[in-house]
């Protein structure tokens, strides 16, 4: 240590003339936000297994604890909607449930045949999508992928963008950004969970997007009796694998081009394909509207199979109440078009064509896909307490 | 490795030998380290020259993938291809993997790339249609290239890519596992003048005692692709781009006329038709430099 003096006490003077320094920074940082300095903690995903590794998380929007827990209040908060009378609220959770996988489900107290409608009444356009797995997806958001990474409109490109879109869109919250952002602001408790989240107290409509964007993409089901049977911790009853082997040949029901398997546990290729529902198409938000390729008309993403027993209705119109009705479908009522999806080879026979047992067994291994942990996870559900009332 | 324990404690055994005055000893280190960081400079700029030099001997190569009918780039969704056996066709999407792209010097081969010796092509993503081959490969001239169609059964395990577009390329566990080779996925004519989807899905086939429910054995059908004229003259510090065409109408023609209506819209579980695809393979691939 010495050779770099000139001599000893020169030494340590410089030495303890930077620690001094230092420590001066230190107390300086410290006293301009006494109580707890904006560091928010990372908050890490675990990989599941066979899942893929590249996760859709914007660089703009990492995620953290603290931007998780206040994008859990605000997913449940009906006062998303800018609005305090009890017959305003309106938040995502209103739609998006827990136990039917984070979208409607068939029997939502509020929904006809679980087609949800805005506070203004306005049906959706489409059913509901569930919100599950959609930190994998990188090829687009809604039943068209309108919504990409790497859309030229940068406002139409991620799970933030669609929470603006649900809080304006007269059919969803039909809110006000600025009414919301007021509202919160003057909400207890939330000015210093935003500051938490992202450093300011000031609540912008933009933190209040990339929150609940990030609470989102903590939604994550990876636990059913399938992965547990990839995993190798448990085996499949005879019917389930018999649906299994159904599930992933093409001399079976043919399942698995689409809908994954063990080589893409996510049970969905998060791709679009016109599977044979019509012949003409008069729907304009389909794939074409994104595309203009004449091939997408009638194509609409291929959802995620898991959890699919605890959702419904089906389809992008929700034409199908059950997922009985859809094998059917499936088996016996596929439509020709020109349109068609290549991956439909058993289109002009009707469909697969199974048997009532492989009906049966093929359901029994769809149900497999059912994940109890993750629609009954607390860190998921309703917090017990808002922010002001703690 | 030093500890850092040790590069501490060496300057006060240094001290200890000598026993000189402090300041003498200071500048007589000032010298030493300006002859040190001469000598270091001087070093340096050696082993630059001679990095220099030892990068010039190498090149590099650079596929780029192209999609042809019948001499035609690749037109999709459009009903106006025929193939061998008097099928019409159109072809909507080809995904497949190619790996351990070898080339022969010498009667000596040289795998390239071989820590990212899979690559995958998709017609729908342009970024796949070029393959950026890492190695530097020495100078000189080569006899010719060659790639495994495919993925050979020691490197074709379940899981290995998680991602997409690979990932999406599983192949039932049931079946073999692995990944696809190919996905040709088109529509023909069949016979009853019915637009007809066709997936043309090569991998690892299966042999069964009782079709479908019970397989005895699979079957490795990967192939060994030598390019014809494919040798080529590296020159010093060039990157040689080669394109390698997929003639699509080659799977459907030679030795074995394929017949979408007598083998149908998939043929993943019919192994008879996948060997005739494979075996067709041989002259699908053709190199232009």
């Amino acid at each position: 240590m010495e050779r770099n003096c000139l001599n000893k006490n020169g030494c340590h003077f410089y030495g303890a003339a930077f620690v001094a320094a230092f420590l001066l920074v230190l107390i300086s940082c410290s006293k301009s936000d006494p109580e707890s300095p904006y560091k928010p903690a990372p908050y890490l995903i675990e990989i599941p297994f066979g899942f893929p590794t590249n996760l859709n998380i914007p660089s703009d929007n990492p995620m953290t604890v603290e931007g998780v827990e206040l994008g859990r209040y605000l997913f449940y908060d009906g006062r998303l909607s800018g609005r305090t009378h009890p017959d305003s609220l309106m938040s995502c959770a209103s739609c998006h449930r827990q136990e039917r996988s984070f979208e409607a489900g068939i029997d939502h107290p509020d929904f006809e045949d679980g087609h949800p409608h805005g506070l203004s009444g306005q049906k959706t356009h489409h059913v509901m999508l569930p919100l599950v797995n959609l930190v994998w997806n990188h090829n687009g958001y809604g039943w068209n992928g309108f919504l990409y990474p790497g859309n030229p409109n940068d406002k139409l490109q991620n799970i933030e963008d669609f929470v603006r879109l649900a809080v304006v869109a007269k059919d969803e919250i039909d809110g006000d950004t600025s009414r919301v952002v007021n509202l919160l602001q003057s909400i207890p408790g939330y000015p210093e969970l935003f500051r938490k989240a992202f450093g300011s107290e000031n609540i912008t409509f933009n933190n209040i997007e990339r929150a609940i964007a990030q609470f989102i993409r903590t939604l994550i089901s990876a636990n059913s009796k399938f992965d547990k049977y990839m995993q190798g911790k448990v085996q499949l009853s005879q019917s389930e694998l018999n649906g299994y082997v159904l599930f992933t040949t093409e001399e079976g029901a043919d399942c698995f081009h689409c809908h994954g398997g063990f080589g893409n546990p996510l049970f969905t290729t998060n791709l679009f394909y016109n599977n044979g529902k019509d012949t003409v198409y008069t729907d304009p938000m389909d794939r074409y509207m994104v595309t203009k390729d004449p091939m997408d008309r009638g194509a609409f993403k291929a959802t995620t199979l898991r959890n699919i027993e605890v959702q419904g209705p089906f389809m992008h119109d929700g034409r199908f109440k059950t997922i009985e009705e859809v094998i059917v479908f499936y088996s016996h009522h596929l439509k020709w078009s020109p349109e068609v999806d290549p991956l439909m080879h058993h289109v002009n026979k009707g469909g697969v064509q199974l048997l009532p047992f492989e009906k049966e067994d093929l359901l029994n291994f769809i149900r497999t896909l059912r994940d109890d942990e993750f629609l009954s996870n607390p860190a998921f559900g309703k917090p017990d307490k808002f922010p002001d009332e703690q | 490795m030093k500890s850092p324990v040790s590069s501490v404690t060496r300057p006060d055994r240094y001290r200890d030998q000598v026993g000189f005055d402090k300041n003498y000893g200071f500048m007589k280190e000032f010298r030493i380290f300006t002859l040190l960081l001469i000598v270091t400079i001087l070093g340096y700029s050696s082993c630059k020259t001679t990095k220099e030099e030892t990068e010039d001997q190498y090149g590099k190569i650079r596929i780029h993938f192209e999609h042809r009918v019948d001499n035609q780039s690749l037109v999709t969704d459009q009903m106006i291809y025929e193939n061998a056996a008097g099928n019409k066709y159109l072809v909507n999407e080809i995904q497949y993997f190619i790996s351990d792209v070898t080339l022969y010097k010498n009667g000596n081969t040289h795998l390239l790339d071989a820590w990212d010796d899979i690559h995958y092509v998709d017609t729908d993503i342009e970024s796949t249609r070029t393959f950026a081959i890492r190695d530097e490969i020495p100078l000189g001239h080569y006899d010719k290239i060659s790639f495994t169609f495919g993925i050979n059964e020691v490197k074709n395990q379940s899981l290995m890519f998680v991602n997409p577009p690979e990932s999406l390329m599983f192949w039932p566990e049931l079946l073999g596992g692995g990944y696809h080779y190919m996905k040709l996925n088109g529509k023909w004519l069949d016979t009853l003048d019915q637009i007809s989807p066709f997936n043309f899905h090569l991998g690892i086939g299966q042999i069964y005692y009782s079709f479908p429910d019970s397989i005895s054995s699979y079957v490795q059908n990967y192939f060994e692709v030598e390019l014809v004229d494919s040798g080529f003259e590296l020159q010093i510090g060039e990157t040689l781009d080669v394109t390698m065409v997929m003639n699509v109408e080659n799977w459907f023609k030679s030795p074995h006329i394929y017949d979408h209506n007598e083998w149908g819209g998939d043929i993943m579980q019919k192994q008879d038709a996948m060997r005739l695809g494979c075996e067709n393979g041989w002259n699908v691939f053709t190199i232009e430099k």
